[in-house]
């Protein structure tokens, strides 16, 4: 018999009852706050959580999370910070070195944190994806058993365009979208008007388009960018905050949403 | 237009090729040589893009193999299955719906072939 030569197969990750991954096609809409951010909200929901931040060229969880490069050599993967399992390129490379990678070196990477870290026993492995719909989103369709998506988007049209992809991309290789997530919604100001800095409704939009539910409105607070620059999210900061409820009630829906589908899209063994 | 509500209930050996039965009650089947010539990987494809040359020299691979057989034929993800053939190619990702495609309804009682 030959082993597989090209690809392994579909790895489970024991241990790992949820994997979820936080998706969009555009880039700067706020996936790793997302995804950092929901994280810790199923923390505080009293989930035991892992965070995998499979954006190999631009990784943002350390900064977020208040850590940086690290000795392989004397620390053991992953790392754990606010209660939640952590990996990421950013522990590996200096944050001012490009990794400068063609595609299958990624996929390479990608596979790795997901079947050489060992994650322990999670309720959630939460994936960070990069932007676009390559090797990264590919690598971890094919090779995980992924229980389902959100798909982050930002309000105006040139993001909606770019987070459709995402949604397609979802349903064609059959990972179960959880829903969509609109972020940086709208800014509330002292005066109590609601502003919609981005426009209004493309979340909604995407949403009705795939036929998935919105999952809610994350409002702008410049602290959330505070924040992330200063390495502590802000639902584990300010977890009074509007932000943080809003975080807080996605992480039920996720809760719920994974509990329905898990194994519902698994394949058949093939009888050879 | 891939239908994401069409999903294998069964995968199995049927004679010389494999019978897939589909939640929608349709049962089909594709012989392994339909399979192995329909492989929808880049290499495969450009192959079968060109017009078929009579001088192609076999690989010592191809003649130990001979017909092809799958040893191997893994899930990939939730949409596509990847089968390894007994000539060491593995590369081919076939997709729920492309296997639908190419293969044939069986009735209800009658045999694959």
């Amino acid at each position: 018999m030959h082993p597989p030569q090209g690809m392994p197969p579909k790895m489970a990750i024991p241990g790992v009852k949820y994997l979820i991954a936080v998706a969009s096609g555009k880039g700067g809409v706020g996936k790793s706050t997302v995804a950092a951010n929901l994280a810790l909200a199923l923390k505080l929901h009293g989930q035991r959580v892992g965070l995998m931040d499979a954006d190999i060229y631009g990784p943002s969880v350390p900064t977020m999370m208040g850590l940086g490069m690290v000795d392989q050599t004397t620390t053991p993967f992953p790392i754990e910070k606010y209660g939640i399992k952590l990996m990421s390129m950013g522990f590996l490379v200096d944050q001012n070195q490009a990794v400068i990678w063609r595609g299958p070196k990624v996929a390479q990477a990608v596979a790795a944190f997901l079947g050489q870290i060992n994650w322990g026993d999670l309720d959630y492995l939460i994936i960070d994806l990069p932007p676009g719909t390559g090797d990264a989103q590919l690598t971890l369709t094919q090779q995980a058993p992924l229980t389902g998506a959100v798909v982050v988007t930002t309000p105006q049209d040139i993001s909606l365009i770019d987070a459709r992809k995402g949604l397609k991309m979802f349903n064609e290789v059959r990972v179960p979208v959880i829903g969509v997530i609109e972020n940086m919604s709208y800014f509330m100001g002292d005066d109590g008007k609601r502003y919609e800095i981005f426009r209004h409704g493309g979340g909604q939009k995407l949403a009705r388009e795939g036929g998935v539910p919105l999952l809610g409105e994350i409002p702008i607070d410049p602290r959330v960018a505070e924040c992330g620059d200063t390495g502590e999210p802000i639902v584990s900061r300010y977890p009074d905050s509007p932000v943080a409820s809003a975080y807080l009630k996605l992480a039920l829906v996720v809760m719920d949403e994974s509990r329905r589908t898990a194994g519902q899209s698994d394949l058949p063994e093939v009888q050879l | 237009m891939p239908d994401p509500l069409l999903k294998p209930l069964n995968v199995r050996r049927v004679g010389d090729g494999l019978t897939i039965g589909w939640n929608d009650g349709v049962r089909t089947h594709a012989s392994w040589r339909t399979l192995r010539d329909k492989c929808p990987c880049a290499t495969c494809l450009d192959k079968t893009e060109k017009p078929p040359d009579p001088f192609r020299i076999l690989s010592d691979k191809e003649i130990a193999a001979g017909a092809p057989v799958p040893v191997q034929m893994n899930a990939r993800g939730h949409y596509a299955y990847q089968i390894v053939w007994n000539d060491g190619h593995d590369t081919g990702i076939y997709s729920l719906d492309y296997l639908r495609q190419i293969s044939n309804p069986v009735p209800a009682d009658g045999k694959e072939n």
